[in-house]
């Protein structure tokens, strides 16, 4: 986790302050609003968080496959940048946590080598005032929609933080070059699969290695995205996303599902 | 919605008296037809090509409409406030409603919407439902062709209908709804309303950052007026002639498309097009309780 | 989600059909003409909760900016701030004085249109107006707008919630200075740029905390669906623009009513659906 402590700018500590005067605000719709309080938490403020980084390359021709290490660490700590201001607004307000968690990365024209990762989501409190940081001591952050987090709670495990893990991979220009000269085959490029393979290993095992250190029992709603940012296709990053979950300490009844049949189209 | 002429094209004569029926409906909406007791007896359609020469006019001297603003429509005159007199200079400038535009469009709607009616007749329908109304612009030369088109339905176990055919856009579980709810489909209603802006000095300088600009102050956020009532006005002209064509009933489901086009200097052209279900009580209204809420897993 | 109750079998539903058909025959009973662009879902939804349709409503707005102001410059470009916040409050009141006009106490389902041009910002809101059934017309003062939809409006009523307004803040901001790569000529890489951050993320919070003071000044204790958009002008790429807006809410007895999902299961497989273009 990087260093980035009490540096928000001042518009934030107005705004902030604005949501401890008793005003919630949330991009949850209806439903998951109404489906959190029924969960017994209830909404306090739209939080963001956000990191303008460097992400130009200087294109080379390598010849071997390889991760690029200075960048993974470029995209990670960047993203954990933004998540962790989010964080500090939650902590700010007192949350327990924030949930439906969004991850961007927007792109301008004036910043043709630099990109700004956005973190945004609903920060959440419990209405019993029974605290529910994780094993950091920090407020759990999580993906999950309104209604997932609902349904999670019902099968008795609780969200403890949003665990990423990235790496950015060279796909080396030569070997894509030898494969393509067998040409009119339909063969299967090893050396490209390889690549692949390995590039989205990495990713997962730094994700759960994350979900470990929260001593989670495992994590749900992994998704596994692939960008090019501004590098051109040969260099590609891999970014493996999911929520680490652990056994709740509250009391559960498992409701039985009804069937039904819907009639709305 | 008018006298329909009887001037079915041959090639429809043929279609129909070849006695197997064809239908747009999905089957989805075609079993929701069944459940209600109307049976699919046929696909039905009507055809009009309109022109207005006028239309789009680009050569035409400023400030001199057609007709002037005097058809008694809606009529906003604007005045230069600065005194200035210069050839270049818009010293007057004036909304006015086209009721031309609008008259030649209900003209060609209602021409297709009685074809249809006509084929539906043909087949001794009580109704159309899963009506579908296109309209393509054929050419600058303002030419519109309307297409309108949709499923005759007989009522089962009811006597034959001695009135034009009821019309609905609507089709499948929420026609049945509509029925569950109390209503009964009159027929579609399309209303339009057209609305020309041309741009007097103030509204050109703050819309295009052209003209004259030896008066203008250097920070000028302010609300720009005569684009406002002409947007203001189109919209409750349409809203007006709906409910002219509505009477007691309700108009439900309404779709509201606006389009407008823009020239130089700031003037404008708005057409506002409504179209919607004309929808009539039948037994008195019987609320359903709250639904209940329920999560889904997928 | 919300599912109706299943309907009653199909023997009555045909008979209702056929009474209602042969009803075209006879006078139409006297009504008040409304219009609505709800669905009848949607209608059901508000008459579940005692509420109805009364007509379609909107209000729009056009301010002029100063077209010189998209020039580069630093920190925030007030005049396009000034101008969106001028053209959403007077569409707003716009479609308040048409709804109390109608004899609605409300507006659901608003579509909310906003553009940006180099010349000026317009707003644009259409929605249908709603009222307790039978309710006599209330103030423009008191009618409450909201985009949200007739279905989510009869949902929080049922919890306990009232809509008070619309909520909307934005700010219009230009990228600093110096350009990226000038800066990054000085630095190796890995390195977070500071004065970009700080300059994107003031704006940002500045477009959240002026749409948090018109909920206030509505006295709110909550903004819903907060909608987000942020990006460059197109006509001038190095300034930004945040805006969020959303509904705002407050509690209408101090007591949250909890509803109580049912947890289902749909039996349904996802179905194809065509258009109902032609089989001609």
């Amino acid at each position: 986790m990087s260093e980035a402590t009490d540096d928000l700018p001042e518009a934030t500590q107005h705004r902030l302050e604005e949501l401890e005067h008793g005003l919630f605000t949330s991009d949850l719709s209806v439903n998951e609003f109404l489906l959190i309080k029924q969960a017994g938490f209830h909404p306090l403020g739209f939080v963001m968080g956000s990191s303008i980084y460097h992400t130009g390359i200087q294109t080379r021709r390598w010849g071997q496959s390889q991760e690029l290490t200075k960048l993974t660490e470029a995209m990670y700590n960047a993203r954990e940048l933004a998540m962790t201001r989010m964080e500090e607004e939650a902590a700010e307000l007192g949350a327990d946590g924030v949930v439906g968690v969004r991850l961007d990365v927007n792109y301008y024209e004036w910043g043709k080598d630099a990109a700004e990762f956005i973190a945004v989501g609903t920060a959440v409190k419990a209405e019993d005032g029974v605290p529910r940081l994780n094993k950091l001591g920090k407020p759990f952050t999580s993906d999950l929609s309104g209604q997932d987090f609902w349904t999670l709670l019902q099968t008795g495990f609780f969200p403890q933080g949003l665990v990423m893990g990235t790496c950015v991979y060279h796909i080396a220009h030569r070997s894509l070059g030898q494969t393509l000269s067998t040409t009119g085959q339909n063969v299967e490029l090893p050396n490209f699969t390889q690549a692949l393979y390995e590039a989205r290993e990495l990713a997962m095992t730094r994700m759960q290695d994350e979900a470990t250190q929260l001593g989670s029992s495992g994590i749900v709603g992994v998704r596994l995205e692939e960008k090019s940012h501004q590098w051109g296709s040969h260099t590609i990053e891999f970014l493996s996303l999911g929520t680490a979950v652990g056994k709740s300490s509250d009391e559960v009844t498992l409701a039985k599902p009804t069937t039904i049949i819907s009639l709305d189209n | 919605m008018g006298e329909p002429a009887n001037d079915l094209p041959e090639a429809a004569e043929r279609r129909f008296s070849a006695g197997a029926f064809s239908s747009g409906l999905s089957v989805p909406d075609f079993a929701a037809c069944l459940e209600m007791g109307l049976e699919p007896v046929g696909f039905v359609q009507g055809f009009c090509a309109m022109q207005w020469g006028w239309y789009g006019m680009s050569g035409y001297q400023r400030g001199m409409s057609p007709y002037g603003g005097t058809a008694g429509g809606y009529v906003e005159n604007y005045q230069c406030p600065h005194g200035m007199r210069s050839v270049d200079h818009r010293s007057w400038g004036q909304n006015y409603q086209q009721p031309w535009v609008e008259k030649a469009w209900t003209d060609g709607f209602a021409s297709a919407y009685s074809r249809m009616l006509e084929e539906a007749t043909a087949l001794g329908a009580d109704g159309v439902v899963g009506v579908v109304d296109t309209f393509a612009h054929l050419s600058e030369e303002g030419v519109v062709e309307f297409h309108i088109h949709g499923t005759a339905v007989r009522v089962q176990d009811a006597p034959p209908t001695v009135l034009w055919p009821w019309t609905t856009y609507l089709a499948g579980q929420r026609l049945a709804k509509i029925f569950e709810a109390g209503y009964v489909p009159v027929c579609i209603v399309a209303a339009i309303s057209s609305v020309r802006v041309w741009a007097y000095c103030v509204t050109e300088y703050l819309m295009s950052r052209g003209g004259v600009s030896a008066w203008s102050m250097d920070a000028e956020v302010t609300e720009i007026e005569q684009i406002v009532s002409a947007r203001t006005a189109a919209r409750e002209i349409v809203r007006a002639h709906a409910r002219g064509v509505v009477g007691g009933d309700a108009l439900h489901g309404v779709d509201l498309a606006i389009r407008e086009r823009e020239f130089e200097q700031g003037d404008l052209e708005i057409e506002c097009l409504l179209r919607g279900n004309r929808l009539r009580r039948f037994k008195d209204f019987d609320p359903l309780p709250p639904p209940q809420p329920t999560v889904r897993l997928s | 989600m919300t599912n109706p109750e299943l309907p009653k079998e199909s023997p009555d539903l045909k008979a209702e059909v056929r009474r209602a058909v042969a009803s075209l025959a006879d006078t139409p009973r006297r009504g008040d003409s409304t219009t609505s662009d709800l669905s009848i879902d949607e209608e059901l939804n508000l008459h579940s909760i005692g509420w109805e349709p009364v007509e379609l409503v909107s209000g729009v707005s056009v301010f002029s900016v100063p077209w010189r102001v998209w020039s580069w410059g630093q920190g925030e470009i007030e005049a396009a701030s000034a101008a969106h916040a001028q053209a959403f409050r007077y569409a707003i009141a716009r479609i308040h004085s048409e709804a109390a006009g109608a004899g609605g106490h409300g507006v659901v389902g608003v579509r909310v249109e906003r553009a940006v041009h180099a010349t000026h910002i317009e707003v644009s809101l259409l929605g249908t107006a709603v009222r307790p059934i039978g309710a006599v017309p209330v103030a423009p003062g008191e009618v409450f707008v909201s985009d949200l939809s007739a279905r989510d409006f009869a949902l929080l009523v049922v919890s306990g919630w009232q809509p008070l307004g619309l909520a909307s803040g934005a700010s219009f901001v230009y990228a600093p200075r110096r350009a990226v790569s000038a800066v990054l000529q000085q630095r190796t890489q890995n390195v977070e740029l500071t004065n970009f951050t700080e300059a994107m993320y003031s704006a940002r919070e500045t477009a959240m905390a002026r749409m948090q003071e018109t909920a206030l000044a509505l006295k709110g204790t909550g903004v819903v669906e907060v909608k987000v958009q942020e990006g460059p002008m197109p006509f001038a790429t190095h300034a930004v623009a945040f805006a969020s807006w959303g509904t705002v809410v407050r509690l209408a007895n101090n007591v949250h009513r909890h509803i109580q999902p049912k947890m289902v299961v749909s039996l349904d497989d996802p179905v194809l659906l065509f258009d109902a273009q032609t089989l001609g």
